[in-house]
Order: C-alpha cells, then sequence, then structure tokens
C-alpha cells in the first residue's frame, strides 16, 4: 500500500482536545505506523480544527457529525484504543478517495 | 526548583528520552512543554481577571461581597507550579508500583486532570498549613495522587463494564463521584429499558458542545443581566469608558478566550508527557488497561451526554441564583465541568435508570459543582481559589478529606 499524494496531516478530535483525542492520536500513530502510511497526527479541540487545514478528521461521531462542512475526510469512531478498526476505516477511506494505491 | 516551565521541561526531557526518542525530537518535545507551560500562565492571567470582572458584576446585581482571593491562580502556578509538576510525577511512579504489587491493572492516563488535581493538592495543602516543608509537601502529595489514580478506577468499574460492555478500559476522570452516583440512584428513578437514546435532542443543542462556544454564550449572558441590576457605580468602574452592555458581552467572549488559552497551554505540555507516561506504563506493566478521560463512555449514550450537561447547567443556575439572594455566595457557571463530567454521569445514570437516570445524574453534578463552588473558593483563597471554579466532583472530595484530615494536624508540620 502506498500513499499516492503528500504525507497525510490528520486531527484526532475531542470537545477540549486534551485528554481523550491524545489518548486517540497514540492510537492513529501506532495505525499509520502499522499500515506504513507516512503522516503527521495532532490533537485538538472541536474550534481549532475548524481552522486547522486538515486532511483527515478522525472523532467520535458525536464531533464528526459537527463537522461535516469541512474539507476533510471524516472518520468516526467508537472505541479510542480499537487500532484495528481504525485501520480498517482508514484503509476503505483513503481507497474512496484514491490517496491510497496497492 | 520552582520554575514550573524549566522544571516541567525537564522532566518532559527525561520522558523523552526514556522512549529513545532522536535529539531533535527531545530538543523540540522540551521546548514545546516549556513554551506551553508559559501560555498556560498567560492564559490564568487572562482568565482570572475574567472571572473577578463577572464575580464583581453579579455580587453587586445580588448587592453581596464578592469572593475574596489574597493570592491568584497565575500568581500560585508560578509560584508552586513547580512542586505540583514533581507531586504529579512521583505520584505517576508510585501509581505504578501500587497498580503493579495490588495487581489492579488500570493505569490512569488523563494527563489534564494529573496536572489539575496535582496543582489543587499542592495548594489545598499549603492553603492548610502554609509552611509546610516542601519535602512533607512533596511526600503527602504523591501519596494522595497515587491512592487516588489507582482506586478511582477500580471503584466505579463495576458501573463503567455496564456502561462500555468491556474490559479493555477503566473510567479515569475526576468526575467519578458523580458518576457512581447517577448510576447508584439511577435505578431508582427509572428503567435502563427507558433508554435515553430513544429519545433525540434538539438539533440547536448540538452547537453547545463546543466549550468555546457555550461558556461565551452563558457567562455573556449572565454577565449582561446582571448589569442591568447592577450597582451603576460598580459597573462603571469596570466597564470605564465602554459601554456597559458590550462591556458585559465582551466579558462573556474573554472569559472564554482565557479558559481557551489557559486550555492551549496544558494541552501543549501534556502532549509532550502524557505518552511518555504511557511508554513507561506498558514497559512497567505489560498488559496494563487505561483509565481514559470521560469522553469515552459518550459514544455509548450521546443523548445522556445532552439531558446530563442540560439538567446540571439548570440546577447550577437556579443554585446560583438562590445562593446570590441568599447572600450566601456568588459562584460562576463552569460550562466544562457542567458538560463533561455532566455528560459523563449522565451516561452512567442511563445505564441504570434510563433518560430519568441520565437527567438525575447531570443534576447531581450540578448539585456537586455548585454547592462545591461556594464552600470551596474560601478554603483555597490564600493560595488558589480559582481552582474552586475550575473543579470536577472528585476534586471538591479530595480538597474536603484533606481539609478534615491535616487541619488537625496543623502543629506538627509547622503549619497554622
Amino acid at each position: 500500500m502506498r500513499l499516492t499524494r503528500d504525507p497525510l496531516y490528520i486531527a484526532t478530535v475531542c470537545g477540549v482536545g486534551m485528554g481523550s483525542s491524545l489518548i486517540l492520536k497514540m492510537t492513529v500513530e501506532d495505525a499509520l505506523r502499522e499500515l506504513g502510511i507516512p503522516g503527521r497526527v495532532e490533537h485538538m479541540d472541536l474550534s481549532s480544527v475548524r481552522s486547522a487545514r486538515v486532511d483527515v478528521i478522525v472523532a467520535q461521531p458525536l464531533h464528526t457529525e459537527e463537522l461535516k462542512g469541512l474539507n476533510a475526510l471524516l472518520i468516526p469512531v467508537t472505541n479510542f484504543l480499537d487500532k484495528e478498526g481504525i485501520k480498517r476505516a482508514l484503509v476503505t477511506r483513503l481507497r474512496e478517495v484514491g490517496w491510497i494505491a496497492e | 526548583m520552582t520554575k514550573v516551565a524549566i522544571l516541567i521541561g525537564l522532566i518532559t526531557a527525561i520522558g523523552l528520552i526514556l522512549q529513545r526518542r532522536a535529539f531533535e525530537e527531545v530538543v523540540g518535545g522540551t521546548l514545546r512543554a516549556a513554551i506551553g507551560v508559559l501560555i498556560m500562565l498567560a492564559g490564568a492571567e487572562i482568565f482570572v481577571q475574567g472571572l473577578v470582572a463577572f464575580q464583581s458584576i453579579v455580587a453587586s446585581a445580588f448587592r453581596i461581597t464578592p469572593p475574596q482571593a489574597a493570592k491568584t491562580l497565575a500568581e500560585f502556578t508560578a509560584e508552586r507550579g513547580g512542586h505540583a509538576a514533581i507531586i504529579m510525577t512521583f505520584g505517576f511512579l508510585l501509581h505504578l508500583i501500587l497498580t503493579r504489587l495490588l495487581n489492579v491493572r488500570f493505569v490512569y492516563l488523563t494527563g489534564h486532570l494529573m496536572w489539575w488535581v496535582s496543582l489543587t493538592v499542592t495548594a489545598t495543602l499549603l492553603a492548610i498549613m502554609p509552611n509546610l516543608p516542601t519535602f512533607w509537601l512533596i511526600l503527602i502529595g504523591t501519596v494522595v495522587m497515587a491512592l487516588y489514580w489507582t482506586f478511582q478506577p477500580l471503584y466505579i468499574h463495576g458501573y463503567m463494564k455496564r456502561v462500555t460492555g468491556s474490559d479493555e478500559f477503566g473510567y479515569g476522570h475526576t468526575s467519578s463521584s458523580a458518576a457512581f452516583l447517577g448510576a447508584l440512584l439511577g435505578q431508582f428513578v427509572g428503567k435502563p429499558e427507558e433508554s435515553s437514546e430513544k429519545l433525540s435532542p434538539p438539533k440547536w443543542l448540538g452547537f453547545m458542545k463546543d466549550i468555546n462556544v457555550s461558556t461565551g454564550v452563558v457567562i455573556g449572558l449572565i454577565i449582561l443581566i446582571a448589569a442591568i441590576f447592577a450597582d451603576p457605580r460598580v459597573l462603571a468602574e469596570q466597564a470605564k469608558d465602554l459601554n456597559p452592555y458590550v462591556w458585559a458581552i465582551l466579558q462573556g467572549l474573554r472569559f472564554a478566550a482565557g479558559i481557551a488559552v489557559l486550555l492551549y497551554g496544558v494541552r501543549m505540555f501534556l502532549a509532550e508527557i502524557v505518552p511518555a507516561f504511557r511508554g513507561i506504563s506498558l514497559t512497567v506493566i505489560p498488559g496494563a488497561r487505561p483509565a481514559l478521560d470521560v469522553p469515552v463512555v459518550f459514544p455509548y449514550a450521546p443523548t445522556a451526554v445532552i439531558l446530563g450537561f442540560v439538567s446540571g447547567t439548570i440546577v447550577f443556575l437556579v443554585l446560583m441564583v438562590i445562593f446570590g439572594a441568599l447572600g450566601w455566595a456568588t459562584i460562576v457557571p463552569p460550562m466544562i465541568m457542567l458538560f463533561f463530567p455532566g455528560g459523563g454521569a449522565g451516561v452512567f445514570g442511563n445505564s441504570t435508570g434510563g433518560w430519568k437516570g441520565a437527567l438525575l445524574g447531570g443534576a447531581i453534578n450540578g448539585l456537586f459543582l455548585a454547592v462545591g463552588q461556594a464552600i470551596t473558593w474560601p478554603m483555597l483563597s490564600t493560595t488558589a481559589p480559582e481552582l474552586a471554579t475550575l473543579a470536577d466532583p472528585d476534586w471538591y472530595l479530595i480538597i474536603w478529606i484533606l481539609y478534615a484530615i491535616f487541619t488537625p494536624l496543623r502543629g506538627l508540620f509547622g503549619g497554622a
């Protein structure tokens, strides 16, 4: 699997951008490393992500619903430690937009 | 020793080196942590100014004396934040040892609360015993934090399993007492079958989930209403040459801005420290399960989150008016603490009592926050009273328990 574009800029988001988004960031970083996809992950709050110009947003559905207007791939996650689920969701979504090729 | 930015930078550097990071990452991370601390201190100052404006206007509207502060959060953090950082670090290490020895397997990883509660414990011990020697401050603080981080995820885990249906992670959040009571009492008001998730709350409430927005809206509205009733002289003194109502709206926004800056700084230094804590815990305790921040339970009952938030906010605002009218205290609605602990208590309440349980959980949180703030502000007035406006339910319990234990022991530690 290889990325067909510049390395990804991914935001993990929660309400205040401190606790659970940081845990999610570590899970997403592990997922990217295992998939061999280059990218930078930052955790932030709902307000900041609106001005952050990220490629992908990973957050719980409560928040991805609200961020729908943004120009970023949204990946809703319910279990913040579910690395395998996040890997599957990333691959599916990135393939859909043609950002990865086999 | 007490230069908090340098100390937290050092702790970060050690953490990054232990993780065997590249040289430039160690340098970058260390600097980001130190800069984060300075941003936090700047945010604390803006926040304190906004709080003082809020308190003086609201107190004036009720014709009572605003809460007194001999020292502010900004001053206290600059002076004693270094001790809090040491307590956080040693407390975490002792927590790992306890977890390993007792074989309980929950490692507390909610970094921002580790920081805030360590700071609160420091402020409480020094408020009770102003001359407490540094050695004892750090020793007592370390033990208190390690015990709390070890046992908090454990006592609530029965209900946590019920909420998440999983054993994979625990609940590591200082709303645990409100969440526990919500679940315990929820069963008496409703049934789990009447789940909150069968309801759909009005869509417009969604924008309140952004705490910057909800803080600005609620605080701004209250200052605006208070400005109508306040003594015109007090209002003029605060607003200076601005139109008092324009001033009131700006204060609400400034209050929100202060909190945003404060939290940005905390986020910046914790982003470097928490991964190190996680790395160490995985090494020391194989198979360690994390105890995580409250939003991890939100996906299990998102409507209960909104119910808990709304019911807690209503209870708080009603109590705010009652306390003011009785001339007892001026309290400020803490929107973050009404949303997160309220949401958590709502989810736990829903797990045993359905939507009624969710409303009850939130109401318990609102009650805790209102009474807690009114009682606890004077307890911390010589150190960092503003912490009483940033506290979750467990913080109050920890402060009260420390007061109960150490007030009689003052003499021993050269206090008084």
